[in-house]
């Protein structure tokens, strides 16, 4: 076969037609300090601009020889834009993310989501950066991604509330996770209009470590099926944490792949999905990529092992961590290039 | 009049029932009733934890459950603590806490939290999102035994290298505790913490695992 572009290799991938070699790429944050600074742009002013978020988007993949562009890359974009103010940590010299310091909202039946939601705050620059990095990288496929509506609660009030109210007020909790899923329907429908190639709905806070597998049987699971169903191919679904449990639950809402975090076992998960579910994510984006303990070879190691237990393609467990330890971020991507060449679903 | 053994049954099972009112029903009638608050706490709310811990480890209770079980604990503390003199809890420590800058959860932090309550800390909690120097000054300011730190994601965990490194230059014997999501065991040694929980799962298990040796020391100390 000649030689794909990423775009090429990505979405045939997610089609699950041959590829060239596996790709390297993620449905969650890709930016990297080098396309930073290589955007010589400062990373509390990147969140806020359609221009920075683009070109740093892209200058992260480039220089890194990534499969793919993610955008965006906090989130807090949907709570600011019903009315919560962020902190952008303007100030500070560290890598921080937008946060949301104080909620309007005390209570889960005083929620509002506006219903032009995508004209208010920071959404709209979203489609401009779309459009800007298909103009700078029409080789590299566009990613863009919600949080799932548990997750996204969680942003609009205090997490220990709906945790707790999943018990105590569980017809309340149930409803506003029913207005957050038709918010992310219409959200994840936008970005595709404008142009994404494909979105990935990431519920990191449903793990088997936080929420019994039964809850996430019971109120989740019929979530992400609707948004999923309601979005257009190609589609993933990301848990962090424990994902074990929750696996077979996960490859039945109707996602395209699936994805987990470092805590999931290779090896386990492909045996609970069996040869035919796209199965990827895991990479520890601490320890292999921004640990200056962490040998090159060890990360090289790493990568075959994953490849060996039955990965479809190596992406970063969770979104990757900017300060990357350059020469170990390369040798992910090489050997993912150079040892991948066997795609399990030729 | 209510036994002891029934009181304290009571105030267990209400924990671990998750019964705010259960407990602080048989906390009330404890203190009434003239029982030794240290003893109950120790005896009827911790160890309700300890089982609460237990239920978590063996995957029957989760992060929901959790909460709501350090509810009704702290509806019976609330109670009882005021009441303990100082002078019996054996320990006279102090702890500074909180989430680091960037980092707007608190739900690890508020279950390390109660270990330290419930032991008769004086705790200094300083929330949330809490800038890297805050921890220090706080440190400096109260003279605290240890600092616990937590981040939920890695995007923060590194702010804590620095205050770490700010505490122990200024005072080398402080006990540095680090707890969150994305924090391991290699994590915590690299940056010359003393302990560390591993998650907000971790937190849970570990955060009772302490309650239930600082009840074996009590008893053996009996």
């Amino acid at each position: 076969m000649t030689e794909l572009t990423s775009k090429e290799r990505v979405l045939r991938l997610l089609r699950k037609e041959s590829i060239d070699t596996m790709p390297f790429f993620s449905g969650m944050g890709m930016l990297v300090m080098p396309g930073i600074e290589k955007a010589k742009v400062k990373f509390a002013t990147i969140h806020t601009d359609a221009e920075r978020m683009a070109i740093s988007a892209v200058w992260s993949a480039r220089l890194m020889n990534f499969d793919c562009v993610v955008i965006p890359y906090d989130m807090t974009m949907e709570s600011e834009a019903m009315g919560n103010q962020i902190s952008l940590y303007q100030d500070s010299e560290d890598i921080l993310y937008p946060t949301i310091p104080q909620k309007i909202w005390t209570d889960l039946d005083q929620v509002v989501i506006p219903k032009n939601i995508t004209e208010l705050g920071r959404l709209p620059i979203l489609p401009k950066a779309i459009e800007i990095i298909k103009r700078e990288a029409p080789d590299l496929p566009l990613g863009c991604w919600q949080l799932g509506p548990f997750t996204q609660a969680g942003q609009i009030l205090e997490l220990d509330q709906i945790l707790k109210g999943v018990f105590k007020q569980k017809a309340k909790v149930e409803k506003l996770l029913d207005d957050l899923t038709d918010m992310i329907i219409k959200i994840g429908q936008y970005l595709q209009a404008a142009g994404c190639d494909y979105i990935t709905l990431r519920e990191p806070g449903v793990a088997a470590d936080l929420l019994s597998p039964k809850t996430f049987k019971d109120i989740i699971k019929p979530r992400l099926t609707r948004i999923l169903d309601s979005w257009k191919s190609p589609k993933l679904l990301h848990v962090c944490g424990q994902t074990e449990p929750l696996l077979a639950m996960m490859a039945d809402c109707h996602a395209d792949g699936l994805t987990v975090d470092a805590k999931c076992n290779v090896r386990k998960g492909r045996e609970i999905l069996g040869p035919d579910v796209l199965f990827m994510g895991n990479l520890d984006t601490y320890k292999l990529t921004c640990d200056e303990k962490t040998p090159k070879q060890v990360v090289i190691d790493v990568v075959k092992d994953m490849i060996d237990g039955g990965m479809d393609a190596i992406m970063p467990g969770c979104d990757l961590w900017p300060a990357i330890i350059e020469e170990n971020m390369k040798a992910v991507v090489d050997t993912t290039h150079t040892y991948g060449t066997k795609p399990t679903h030729v | 009049m209510a036994t002891k053994e029934e009181l304290l049954e009571r105030m267990k099972n209400g924990v671990i029932e998750y019964q705010e009112d259960e407990v602080r029903d048989a906390a009330q009638q404890a203190l009434d009733e003239g029982y030794v608050p240290l003893e109950m706490i120790m005896d009827g709310l911790a160890a309700g934890m300890v089982v609460v811990g237990e239920l978590y480890d063996r995957n029957e209770y989760f992060v929901p459950e959790v909460l709501m079980c350090a509810d009704a604990l702290y509806a019976g503390l609330a109670i009882l603590r005021p009441h303990v003199p100082k002078s019996t809890e054996g320990l006279n420590a102090q702890v500074v806490i909180g989430s680091i800058q960037g980092d707007v959860h608190d739900i690890g932090k508020n279950l390390v939290k109660m270990m330290f309550d419930v032991a008769g800390w004086e705790v200094h909690d300083l929330g949330r999102d809490v800038p890297l120097e805050k921890f220090v000054e706080e440190q400096l300011r109260t003279d605290s035994e240890v600092v616990a730190m937590s981040a939920m994601m890695t995007t923060t965990m590194l702010g804590m290298k620095k205050v770490i490194k700010m505490i122990k230059e200024k005072n080398p014997n402080v006990a540095i505790m680090l707890g969150g999501a994305p924090v391991t065991k290699d994590v915590a040694n690299l940056f010359g913490a003393d302990g560390y929980a591993e998650s907000a799962g971790n937190a849970v298990s570990e955060g009772i695992k302490m309650i239930g040796r600082l009840r074996e020391m009590r008893n053996k100390g009996k």
